[in-house]
Protein backbone atom coordinates (compact mmCIF):
# COMPACT_ATOMS: atom_id res chain seq x y z
CA UNK A 1 0.00 0.00 0.00
CA UNK A 2 2.42 2.41 0.98
CA UNK A 3 4.91 1.33 -1.79
CA UNK A 4 3.83 4.03 -4.45
CA UNK A 5 5.21 6.76 -1.50
CA UNK A 6 8.02 4.78 -1.09
CA UNK A 7 8.61 4.43 -5.05
CA UNK A 8 8.26 8.27 -5.21
CA UNK A 9 10.59 8.96 -3.49
CA UNK A 10 13.60 6.70 -4.21
CA UNK A 11 13.10 7.10 -7.86
CA UNK A 12 14.10 11.07 -6.99
CA UNK A 13 16.32 10.32 -4.42
CA UNK A 14 17.98 8.05 -7.82
CA UNK A 15 17.46 11.43 -9.77
CA UNK A 16 19.06 14.08 -6.75
CA UNK A 17 22.00 11.94 -6.79
CA UNK A 18 22.50 12.29 -10.47
CA UNK A 19 21.92 16.15 -9.68
CA UNK A 20 24.68 16.03 -7.16
CA UNK A 21 26.87 14.67 -9.67
CA UNK A 22 26.24 17.01 -11.92
CA UNK A 23 27.18 20.01 -9.17
CA UNK A 24 29.75 17.82 -8.15
CA UNK A 25 31.71 17.83 -10.91
CA UNK A 26 31.04 21.74 -11.78
CA UNK A 27 32.74 22.55 -8.82
CA UNK A 28 35.73 20.34 -9.59
CA UNK A 29 36.35 21.79 -12.98
CA UNK A 30 35.48 25.59 -11.27
CA UNK A 31 39.49 26.62 -12.47
CA UNK A 32 39.81 24.31 -15.69
CA UNK A 33 40.05 26.54 -18.94
CA UNK A 34 37.44 26.65 -21.29
CA UNK A 35 34.84 24.75 -19.02
CA UNK A 36 31.44 25.15 -19.56
CA UNK A 37 28.74 24.74 -16.54
CA UNK A 38 26.15 22.37 -16.87
CA UNK A 39 22.81 22.15 -15.30
CA UNK A 40 20.10 19.81 -14.84
CA UNK A 41 16.83 20.93 -13.75
CA UNK A 42 13.63 18.58 -12.78
CA UNK A 43 10.36 17.69 -14.54
CA UNK A 44 7.96 15.80 -13.28
CA UNK A 45 6.98 12.29 -13.46
CA UNK A 46 4.25 10.42 -14.92
CA UNK A 47 0.70 10.81 -13.07
CA UNK A 48 -1.58 7.90 -12.60
CA UNK A 49 -4.95 8.08 -12.65
CA UNK A 50 -7.12 6.88 -10.13
CA UNK A 51 -11.12 6.42 -10.36
CA UNK A 52 -12.22 6.34 -7.13
CA UNK A 53 -15.84 6.71 -5.73
CA UNK A 54 -16.96 7.22 -9.11
CA UNK A 55 -20.72 7.27 -8.66
CA UNK A 56 -22.36 10.58 -10.32
CA UNK A 57 -23.37 11.28 -6.76
CA UNK A 58 -20.12 11.72 -5.39
CA UNK A 59 -18.71 14.11 -8.19
CA UNK A 60 -21.27 17.01 -6.65
CA UNK A 61 -19.19 20.08 -5.64
CA UNK A 62 -15.36 18.72 -7.15
CA UNK A 63 -13.20 21.46 -8.82
CA UNK A 64 -11.51 19.41 -10.43
CA UNK A 65 -11.84 16.75 -13.59
CA UNK A 66 -13.15 12.78 -12.63
CA UNK A 67 -10.64 11.16 -10.55
CA UNK A 68 -7.44 11.59 -8.74
CA UNK A 69 -4.25 11.96 -10.68
CA UNK A 70 -1.27 10.91 -8.43
CA UNK A 71 1.95 11.90 -9.71
CA UNK A 72 5.26 8.89 -9.74
CA UNK A 73 8.01 11.83 -8.26
CA UNK A 74 10.00 13.39 -10.33
CA UNK A 75 13.67 13.04 -12.69
CA UNK A 76 15.66 15.19 -14.59
CA UNK A 77 15.38 16.20 -17.77
CA UNK A 78 18.29 16.56 -20.32
CA UNK A 79 21.79 18.50 -18.95
CA UNK A 80 22.63 21.90 -20.64
CA UNK A 81 25.59 23.71 -21.21
CA UNK A 82 25.67 27.02 -20.42
CA UNK A 83 27.81 28.78 -23.47
CA UNK A 84 28.25 31.53 -21.62
CA UNK A 85 31.77 33.47 -22.04
CA UNK A 86 34.17 32.78 -19.19
CA UNK A 87 36.42 35.78 -17.61
CA UNK A 88 39.83 35.85 -19.80
CA UNK A 89 42.98 35.06 -17.58
CA UNK A 90 46.12 37.55 -18.76
CA UNK A 91 48.68 34.29 -18.97
CA UNK A 92 51.24 36.63 -21.23
CA UNK A 93 52.08 33.67 -22.28
CA UNK A 94 52.72 33.32 -26.76
CA UNK A 95 51.02 30.05 -26.82
CA UNK A 96 47.87 31.04 -24.87
CA UNK A 97 45.01 32.28 -26.57
CA UNK A 98 41.42 32.66 -25.63
CA UNK A 99 38.36 32.79 -28.04
CA UNK A 100 36.22 35.81 -27.72
CA UNK A 101 32.66 34.71 -28.99
CA UNK A 102 30.44 31.80 -27.38
CA UNK A 103 30.10 30.14 -30.80
CA UNK A 104 33.63 29.48 -31.79
CA UNK A 105 35.57 26.64 -31.33
CA UNK A 106 39.31 25.43 -31.92
CA UNK A 107 39.54 22.52 -34.11
CA UNK A 108 42.07 19.59 -33.60
CA UNK A 109 42.22 15.94 -34.35
CA UNK A 110 42.28 12.94 -31.39
CA UNK A 111 44.75 10.14 -31.34
CA UNK A 112 42.61 8.48 -33.96
CA UNK A 113 42.48 11.22 -36.12
CA UNK A 114 38.94 12.17 -35.24
CA UNK A 115 37.72 15.91 -35.38
CA UNK A 116 37.47 17.23 -31.96
CA UNK A 117 36.90 20.94 -30.77
CA UNK A 118 38.06 22.91 -27.76
CA UNK A 119 37.90 26.00 -26.15
CA UNK A 120 40.81 25.42 -24.15
CA UNK A 121 43.91 27.36 -26.02
CA UNK A 122 46.79 26.42 -24.15
CA UNK A 123 48.68 25.34 -27.01
CA UNK A 124 52.10 23.40 -27.07
CA UNK A 125 55.26 22.78 -30.05
CA UNK A 126 55.82 19.30 -30.04
CA UNK A 127 59.49 18.77 -32.11
CA UNK A 128 58.62 15.90 -34.78
CA UNK A 129 61.38 15.21 -37.58
CA UNK A 130 64.57 14.71 -35.67
CA UNK A 131 63.82 17.90 -33.69
CA UNK A 132 64.14 19.89 -37.19
CA UNK A 133 59.91 20.87 -37.32
CA UNK A 134 57.77 21.54 -34.95
CA UNK A 135 54.09 21.00 -34.27
CA UNK A 136 51.38 23.05 -32.35
CA UNK A 137 49.27 20.58 -30.23
CA UNK A 138 46.84 20.63 -27.46
CA UNK A 139 48.25 19.98 -23.65
CA UNK A 140 47.26 16.40 -24.43
CA UNK A 141 49.15 15.95 -27.57
CA UNK A 142 46.22 16.58 -29.76
CA UNK A 143 47.15 18.23 -33.57
CA UNK A 144 45.84 21.81 -33.66
CA UNK A 145 44.19 21.86 -37.38
CA UNK A 146 45.06 24.57 -39.78
CA UNK A 147 42.61 26.45 -42.18
CA UNK A 148 43.70 23.94 -44.47
CA UNK A 149 42.32 20.80 -42.56
CA UNK A 150 46.33 20.06 -41.67
CA UNK A 151 48.14 20.06 -38.27
CA UNK A 152 50.34 23.20 -37.86
CA UNK A 153 53.16 22.28 -38.29
CA UNK A 154 57.19 24.92 -39.08
CA UNK A 155 60.55 24.30 -39.12
CA UNK A 156 61.86 24.71 -35.85
CA UNK A 157 65.45 26.28 -35.97
CA UNK A 158 66.17 29.77 -34.91
CA UNK A 159 62.78 30.86 -33.49
CA UNK A 160 63.53 34.02 -31.76
CA UNK A 161 59.50 34.55 -30.85
CA UNK A 162 55.76 33.12 -32.02
CA UNK A 163 53.28 35.34 -31.44
CA UNK A 164 49.60 34.01 -32.50
CA UNK A 165 47.64 37.14 -34.61
CA UNK A 166 43.97 37.98 -33.35
CA UNK A 167 42.48 36.29 -36.31
CA UNK A 168 44.30 33.05 -36.10
CA UNK A 169 47.85 33.23 -37.99
CA UNK A 170 50.84 32.21 -35.97
CA UNK A 171 54.05 34.59 -36.87
CA UNK A 172 56.91 33.44 -36.17
CA UNK A 173 60.21 35.53 -35.68
CA UNK A 174 63.08 34.29 -36.93
CA UNK A 175 66.04 37.39 -36.78
CA UNK A 176 64.40 40.00 -38.21
CA UNK A 177 62.48 38.20 -40.81
CA UNK A 178 58.69 37.50 -39.84
CA UNK A 179 57.02 34.27 -41.37
CA UNK A 180 53.14 33.17 -41.60
CA UNK A 181 53.44 29.65 -40.75
CA UNK A 182 49.60 28.97 -40.87
CA UNK A 183 46.36 29.81 -39.49
CA UNK A 184 44.83 28.17 -36.47
CA UNK A 185 41.30 26.58 -37.89
CA UNK A 186 38.41 28.50 -35.92
CA UNK A 187 35.16 27.12 -36.00
CA UNK A 188 31.64 28.37 -35.53
CA UNK A 189 29.05 26.15 -34.29
CA UNK A 190 25.56 27.65 -33.76
CA UNK A 191 23.98 25.35 -31.52
CA UNK A 192 26.94 23.97 -29.18
CA UNK A 193 24.71 21.87 -27.03
CA UNK A 194 24.62 19.33 -29.68
CA UNK A 195 28.70 18.56 -28.97
CA UNK A 196 29.50 15.91 -26.60
CA UNK A 197 31.74 16.18 -23.84
CA UNK A 198 34.81 13.84 -24.92
CA UNK A 199 37.20 14.76 -21.94
CA UNK A 200 40.05 16.72 -21.82
CA UNK A 201 38.66 19.65 -22.59
CA UNK A 202 37.17 18.26 -25.66
CA UNK A 203 34.54 18.01 -27.59
CA UNK A 204 33.14 15.76 -30.22
CA UNK A 205 30.23 15.58 -32.57
CA UNK A 206 27.35 13.45 -32.31
CA UNK A 207 27.24 9.79 -33.82
CA UNK A 208 26.17 10.73 -37.18
CA UNK A 209 23.95 7.45 -37.61
CA UNK A 210 21.92 8.47 -33.97
CA UNK A 211 21.85 12.01 -34.47
CA UNK A 212 21.51 12.60 -38.60
CA UNK A 213 23.96 15.20 -38.20
CA UNK A 214 27.41 15.54 -40.20
CA UNK A 215 30.37 17.53 -40.28
CA UNK A 216 28.93 19.90 -42.69
CA UNK A 217 25.16 20.73 -40.82
CA UNK A 218 27.07 21.36 -37.59
CA UNK A 219 30.28 23.24 -38.21
CA UNK A 220 29.74 26.57 -39.76
CA UNK A 221 32.11 29.00 -41.27
CA UNK A 222 36.05 28.85 -40.37
CA UNK A 223 38.17 31.81 -39.71
CA UNK A 224 35.88 35.00 -40.36
CA UNK A 225 38.53 37.08 -39.94
CA UNK A 226 38.07 40.15 -37.37
CA UNK A 227 39.52 39.65 -33.68
CA UNK A 228 38.26 36.25 -33.00
CA UNK A 229 40.92 35.48 -30.24
CA UNK A 230 43.01 37.42 -27.29
CA UNK A 231 46.12 35.89 -27.11
CA UNK A 232 48.45 35.57 -24.04
CA UNK A 233 45.64 35.03 -22.40
CA UNK A 234 43.20 31.92 -20.95
CA UNK A 235 39.36 31.74 -20.90
CA UNK A 236 38.62 30.72 -17.55
CA UNK A 237 35.44 28.18 -16.61
CA UNK A 238 32.20 29.56 -16.19
CA UNK A 239 31.13 28.17 -12.88
CA UNK A 240 29.96 30.49 -10.71
CA UNK A 241 30.92 28.79 -7.14
CA UNK A 242 28.17 30.66 -5.32
CA UNK A 243 25.80 29.46 -7.25
CA UNK A 244 26.55 25.66 -7.14
CA UNK A 245 26.79 25.79 -3.62
CA UNK A 246 23.37 27.10 -3.08
CA UNK A 247 22.49 24.33 -5.47
CA UNK A 248 24.27 21.75 -3.52
CA UNK A 249 22.34 22.88 -0.14
CA UNK A 250 19.05 22.93 -1.75
CA UNK A 251 19.41 19.53 -3.77
CA UNK A 252 20.72 17.59 -0.32
CA UNK A 253 18.04 19.08 1.61
CA UNK A 254 15.40 17.52 -1.33
CA UNK A 255 17.12 14.66 -0.90
CA UNK A 256 16.95 14.14 3.21
CA UNK A 257 13.15 15.94 2.62
CA UNK A 258 12.42 12.98 -0.09
CA UNK A 259 14.02 10.18 2.64
CA UNK A 260 11.82 11.28 5.14
CA UNK A 261 8.95 10.15 2.78
CA UNK A 262 10.13 6.76 2.74
CA UNK A 263 11.00 6.34 6.51
CA UNK A 264 7.24 8.03 7.00
CA UNK A 265 5.82 4.93 4.53
CA UNK A 266 7.39 2.83 6.79
CA UNK A 267 6.28 3.66 9.62
CA UNK A 268 2.81 3.87 8.33
CA UNK A 269 3.25 0.17 6.67
CA UNK A 270 4.58 -1.11 9.91
CA UNK A 271 1.75 0.39 11.65
CA UNK A 272 -0.59 -1.47 9.45
CA UNK A 273 1.49 -4.63 10.66
CA UNK A 274 0.76 -3.70 14.32
CA UNK A 275 -2.85 -4.96 13.50
CA UNK A 276 -2.20 -8.73 13.68
CA UNK B 1 -21.31 -6.15 13.10
CA UNK B 2 -19.23 -3.12 13.87
CA UNK B 3 -19.65 -0.26 12.09
CA UNK B 4 -16.20 1.27 12.81
CA UNK B 5 -14.49 -1.02 11.89
CA UNK B 6 -14.74 0.09 7.80
CA UNK B 7 -14.67 3.45 8.96
CA UNK B 8 -11.27 3.73 10.89
CA UNK B 9 -10.18 1.47 7.45
CA UNK B 10 -11.09 3.79 5.04
CA UNK B 11 -9.67 6.80 7.08
CA UNK B 12 -6.23 4.76 6.81
CA UNK B 13 -6.96 4.28 3.40
CA UNK B 14 -7.40 8.14 3.10
CA UNK B 15 -4.50 8.98 5.06
CA UNK B 16 -2.50 7.37 2.54
CA UNK B 17 -3.50 8.75 -0.41
CA UNK B 18 -2.49 12.15 1.18
CA UNK B 19 0.57 11.02 2.64
CA UNK B 20 0.92 10.14 -1.49
CA UNK B 21 0.35 13.16 -2.62
CA UNK B 22 2.44 15.13 -0.05
CA UNK B 23 5.26 12.98 -0.78
CA UNK B 24 4.93 13.62 -4.47
CA UNK B 25 5.21 17.01 -3.79
CA UNK B 26 8.42 16.92 -1.81
CA UNK B 27 9.45 14.71 -4.88
CA UNK B 28 9.10 18.00 -7.21
CA UNK B 29 10.34 20.52 -4.87
CA UNK B 30 12.70 21.66 -7.10
CA UNK B 31 10.55 21.02 -10.23
CA UNK B 32 10.98 24.60 -12.40
CA UNK B 33 7.04 25.64 -12.20
CA UNK B 34 5.60 22.76 -10.73
CA UNK B 35 2.21 23.39 -8.74
CA UNK B 36 1.60 21.80 -5.67
CA UNK B 37 -0.91 19.29 -4.97
CA UNK B 38 -3.44 19.01 -2.01
CA UNK B 39 -5.75 16.42 -1.18
CA UNK B 40 -9.27 17.09 -0.49
CA UNK B 41 -10.65 14.25 1.88
CA UNK B 42 -14.95 13.93 1.80
CA UNK B 43 -16.84 12.08 3.90
CA UNK B 44 -19.33 8.95 2.19
CA UNK B 45 -22.80 9.67 1.49
CA UNK B 46 -24.57 10.42 5.10
CA UNK B 47 -26.86 7.78 5.50
CA UNK B 48 -30.22 8.23 8.18
CA UNK B 49 -29.95 5.89 11.74
CA UNK B 50 -32.88 4.39 13.08
CA UNK B 51 -33.81 3.27 15.97
CA UNK B 52 -35.75 -0.26 15.70
CA UNK B 53 -37.57 -1.27 18.59
CA UNK B 54 -41.09 -2.48 20.09
CA UNK B 55 -43.42 -1.88 22.29
CA UNK B 56 -45.33 -4.53 24.56
CA UNK B 57 -49.44 -3.51 24.77
CA UNK B 58 -50.74 -5.58 28.12
CA UNK B 59 -53.55 -6.92 26.47
CA UNK B 60 -54.58 -10.75 27.56
CA UNK B 61 -52.17 -12.75 24.68
CA UNK B 62 -49.94 -10.06 24.89
CA UNK B 63 -48.94 -7.43 22.02
CA UNK B 64 -45.68 -6.04 21.07
CA UNK B 65 -46.45 -3.01 18.20
CA UNK B 66 -43.01 -2.14 16.47
CA UNK B 67 -41.60 1.10 17.40
CA UNK B 68 -38.60 3.10 15.29
CA UNK B 69 -37.12 6.61 15.93
CA UNK B 70 -34.82 8.56 13.67
CA UNK B 71 -31.62 9.27 15.49
CA UNK B 72 -29.88 11.18 12.98
CA UNK B 73 -27.34 11.16 9.89
CA UNK B 74 -23.48 9.19 10.00
CA UNK B 75 -21.20 9.09 7.83
CA UNK B 76 -19.40 5.51 7.88
CA UNK B 77 -16.04 6.56 6.30
CA UNK B 78 -13.85 8.70 4.22
CA UNK B 79 -11.94 9.44 1.03
CA UNK B 80 -9.93 11.49 -0.71
CA UNK B 81 -12.24 13.05 -3.07
CA UNK B 82 -9.40 15.14 -5.48
CA UNK B 83 -6.03 16.57 -6.01
CA UNK B 84 -6.18 20.76 -6.29
CA UNK B 85 -2.91 22.36 -7.59
CA UNK B 86 -2.08 25.25 -6.35
CA UNK B 87 -1.76 27.61 -9.23
CA UNK B 88 -0.40 30.51 -7.66
CA UNK B 89 2.84 31.90 -9.16
CA UNK B 90 5.75 30.30 -8.01
CA UNK B 91 9.11 32.47 -7.27
CA UNK B 92 11.50 33.41 -9.98
CA UNK B 93 15.04 32.62 -9.71
CA UNK B 94 17.33 33.20 -11.86
CA UNK B 95 19.73 30.77 -13.90
CA UNK B 96 22.10 32.76 -16.58
CA UNK B 97 20.54 30.05 -19.39
CA UNK B 98 19.61 31.59 -22.44
CA UNK B 99 16.92 29.27 -23.01
CA UNK B 100 14.84 29.44 -19.42
CA UNK B 101 11.96 30.99 -19.42
CA UNK B 102 9.95 31.95 -16.78
CA UNK B 103 6.19 33.19 -16.55
CA UNK B 104 5.08 35.54 -14.76
CA UNK B 105 1.27 36.37 -14.19
CA UNK B 106 -0.11 39.88 -14.68
CA UNK B 107 -3.61 40.75 -13.86
CA UNK B 108 -5.65 37.82 -14.91
CA UNK B 109 -9.30 38.60 -16.07
CA UNK B 110 -10.95 35.29 -13.97
CA UNK B 111 -9.59 34.56 -10.62
CA UNK B 112 -9.12 31.17 -11.48
CA UNK B 113 -7.46 31.96 -14.17
CA UNK B 114 -3.43 31.36 -15.45
CA UNK B 115 -1.57 31.56 -18.75
CA UNK B 116 0.82 28.64 -20.20
CA UNK B 117 3.34 28.05 -23.03
CA UNK B 118 1.76 26.01 -25.17
CA UNK B 119 3.97 22.75 -27.02
CA UNK B 120 3.71 19.98 -28.64
CA UNK B 121 3.14 16.26 -27.88
CA UNK B 122 4.37 13.25 -29.51
CA UNK B 123 0.65 12.51 -30.74
CA UNK B 124 0.99 16.22 -32.46
CA UNK B 125 -1.47 17.49 -29.53
CA UNK B 126 -1.41 20.39 -28.02
CA UNK B 127 -0.60 20.48 -24.14
CA UNK B 128 0.02 23.14 -21.38
CA UNK B 129 3.09 23.83 -19.18
CA UNK B 130 4.79 26.27 -17.11
CA UNK B 131 8.17 24.40 -16.82
CA UNK B 132 10.28 27.11 -19.05
CA UNK B 133 13.49 25.04 -19.15
CA UNK B 134 13.77 24.60 -22.76
CA UNK B 135 16.53 23.83 -24.72
CA UNK B 136 17.81 23.78 -28.55
CA UNK B 137 17.38 20.29 -30.30
CA UNK B 138 19.76 18.58 -32.82
CA UNK B 139 17.95 20.68 -35.35
CA UNK B 140 17.83 23.76 -34.03
CA UNK B 141 14.53 23.97 -32.54
CA UNK B 142 13.20 25.33 -29.49
CA UNK B 143 11.94 22.28 -27.43
CA UNK B 144 11.37 21.26 -23.66
CA UNK B 145 13.57 18.93 -22.07
CA UNK B 146 11.79 15.89 -23.23
CA UNK B 147 11.99 16.91 -26.82
CA UNK B 148 8.12 18.50 -26.99
CA UNK B 149 8.03 21.64 -29.41
CA UNK B 150 7.63 25.14 -28.03
CA UNK B 151 4.65 26.24 -30.85
CA UNK B 152 4.34 30.03 -31.43
CA UNK B 153 1.49 32.06 -32.15
CA UNK B 154 0.59 30.48 -35.51
CA UNK B 155 1.07 26.87 -34.18
CA UNK B 156 4.02 26.32 -35.55
CA UNK B 157 7.47 24.45 -33.90
CA UNK B 158 10.54 27.29 -33.57
CA UNK B 159 13.42 27.31 -34.72
CA UNK B 160 15.82 29.39 -33.53
CA UNK B 161 19.22 27.22 -34.77
CA UNK B 162 20.85 28.21 -31.73
CA UNK B 163 21.13 29.50 -28.02
CA UNK B 164 22.41 32.42 -29.15
CA UNK B 165 18.08 34.07 -28.74
CA UNK B 166 17.03 37.30 -27.42
CA UNK B 167 13.63 37.04 -25.75
CA UNK B 168 11.79 39.99 -25.02
CA UNK B 169 9.09 40.64 -21.75
CA UNK B 170 6.16 40.12 -24.20
CA UNK B 171 7.45 36.90 -25.78
CA UNK B 172 8.69 37.66 -28.90
CA UNK B 173 11.77 35.27 -29.90
CA UNK B 174 14.37 37.12 -31.86
CA UNK B 175 17.50 35.20 -33.00
CA UNK B 176 19.78 35.40 -36.17
CA UNK B 177 17.16 35.39 -39.18
CA UNK B 178 14.39 35.04 -37.35
CA UNK B 179 11.52 36.31 -35.22
CA UNK B 180 9.05 34.78 -33.66
CA UNK B 181 6.13 35.01 -31.22
CA UNK B 182 5.55 32.39 -28.29
CA UNK B 183 2.27 30.80 -28.10
CA UNK B 184 0.94 32.12 -24.90
CA UNK B 185 -2.16 30.52 -23.57
CA UNK B 186 -5.55 31.77 -21.60
CA UNK B 187 -6.95 28.86 -19.14
CA UNK B 188 -10.14 31.08 -17.75
CA UNK B 189 -10.05 27.89 -15.25
CA UNK B 190 -7.25 26.20 -14.51
CA UNK B 191 -9.26 23.26 -11.93
CA UNK B 192 -10.17 22.39 -15.26
CA UNK B 193 -6.72 20.82 -16.37
CA UNK B 194 -5.13 17.60 -15.52
CA UNK B 195 -2.08 16.58 -14.86
CA UNK B 196 -0.08 14.38 -17.38
CA UNK B 197 3.48 14.08 -16.33
CA UNK B 198 6.98 15.69 -17.82
CA UNK B 199 5.21 18.97 -16.20
CA UNK B 200 2.49 18.58 -18.85
CA UNK B 201 -1.16 20.01 -18.76
CA UNK B 202 -4.46 18.64 -20.80
CA UNK B 203 -7.36 20.68 -21.07
CA UNK B 204 -10.33 18.55 -19.64
CA UNK B 205 -13.34 20.94 -20.59
CA UNK B 206 -13.05 24.49 -21.75
CA UNK B 207 -11.48 26.35 -24.49
CA UNK B 208 -7.89 27.60 -24.70
CA UNK B 209 -7.48 31.27 -25.64
CA UNK B 210 -4.53 32.77 -26.24
CA UNK B 211 -3.70 35.94 -23.47
CA UNK B 212 -3.98 38.87 -26.39
CA UNK B 213 -7.64 37.55 -27.28
CA UNK B 214 -8.39 37.27 -23.26
CA UNK B 215 -6.87 40.54 -22.37
CA UNK B 216 -4.12 38.85 -19.12
CA UNK B 217 -0.97 40.51 -18.71
CA UNK B 218 2.12 38.51 -18.72
CA UNK B 219 5.64 38.98 -18.86
CA UNK B 220 8.38 36.51 -19.84
CA UNK B 221 11.93 36.27 -18.28
CA UNK B 222 14.81 35.32 -19.92
CA UNK B 223 17.42 33.84 -18.11
CA UNK B 224 14.88 32.41 -15.03
CA UNK B 225 12.58 30.07 -14.19
CA UNK B 226 9.60 29.45 -12.25
CA UNK B 227 10.03 27.79 -9.05
CA UNK B 228 7.67 24.82 -7.71
CA UNK B 229 4.94 25.98 -5.05
CA UNK B 230 5.70 23.57 -2.66
CA UNK B 231 6.29 24.85 0.12
CA UNK B 232 8.44 22.18 1.94
CA UNK B 233 7.62 23.57 5.32
CA UNK B 234 4.55 22.83 4.97
CA UNK B 235 4.96 19.44 2.73
CA UNK B 236 6.79 18.38 5.98
CA UNK B 237 3.93 19.50 8.50
CA UNK B 238 0.92 17.55 6.50
CA UNK B 239 3.19 15.12 6.11
CA UNK B 240 3.61 14.61 10.07
CA UNK B 241 0.01 15.23 10.36
CA UNK B 242 -1.09 12.48 8.05
CA UNK B 243 1.19 10.29 9.37
CA UNK B 244 -0.32 10.67 12.99
CA UNK B 245 -3.97 10.69 11.32
CA UNK B 246 -3.52 7.56 9.65
CA UNK B 247 -1.68 6.25 13.29
CA UNK B 248 -4.89 7.53 15.03
CA UNK B 249 -7.11 5.77 12.68
CA UNK B 250 -4.88 2.66 13.30
CA UNK B 251 -5.34 2.66 16.84
CA UNK B 252 -9.57 3.07 16.76
CA UNK B 253 -9.65 -0.13 14.60
CA UNK B 254 -7.15 -1.78 17.04
CA UNK B 255 -9.94 -0.81 19.59
CA UNK B 256 -12.58 -2.41 17.68
CA UNK B 257 -10.46 -5.46 17.06
CA UNK B 258 -9.97 -5.81 20.74
CA UNK B 259 -13.93 -5.37 21.38
CA UNK B 260 -14.41 -7.89 19.31
CA UNK B 261 -11.97 -10.38 20.87
CA UNK B 262 -13.47 -9.47 24.38
CA UNK B 263 -17.15 -10.85 22.34
CA UNK B 264 -15.70 -13.99 21.30
CA UNK B 265 -13.51 -14.81 23.83
CA UNK B 266 -15.15 -14.18 26.89
CA UNK B 267 -19.32 -13.41 26.30
CA UNK B 268 -19.19 -16.69 25.52
CA UNK B 269 -17.11 -18.24 28.00
CA UNK B 270 -19.01 -20.60 29.99
CA UNK B 271 -18.99 -21.56 33.48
Amino acid sequence: MSIRSMNQATTTMNQLQKQLDIIGNNMSNSSTTGYKSRQAEFSSLLFQQINNMNHPENQTGRLTPDGIRTGLGARLGAVNVNNALGSLNQTDRDLDAALLNENHFFEIQGNAGEALFTRDGSFYLQPVNNNTEVELVTKNGDYVLGSDGNPIRFASTEIDGIQIEEDGTIMVTRGQQTENVGEISIVSIDNPRILEADGDNNFRLPNEDESGLGYADVVGAVNTGGKLLQSGALEMSNVDISNQMTDLISAQRSYQMNARSISTADDMQSLVNQLR
Amino acid sequence: MLRGFYTAASGMIAQQRHQESVSNNIANANTPGYKADQATLRSFPEMLIQQMGSKHVPTRKGLNLPTSRFIGGLNTGVYAQELVSDFSQGSIRETDMSTDLALENGTMPDEEGSLFFVVENEDGEERLTRNGHFTIDGEGYLTTNQGHFVLSNNGNPIQPNGDDITISRDGTIQADGMEAQLNIAYIDDVNNLAKEGDDLYTLEEGQIATAAESGADFQVHQGFLEGSTVDELKSMEEMMNAYRSFEQNQRVLKTYDESMGKAVNEIARLG
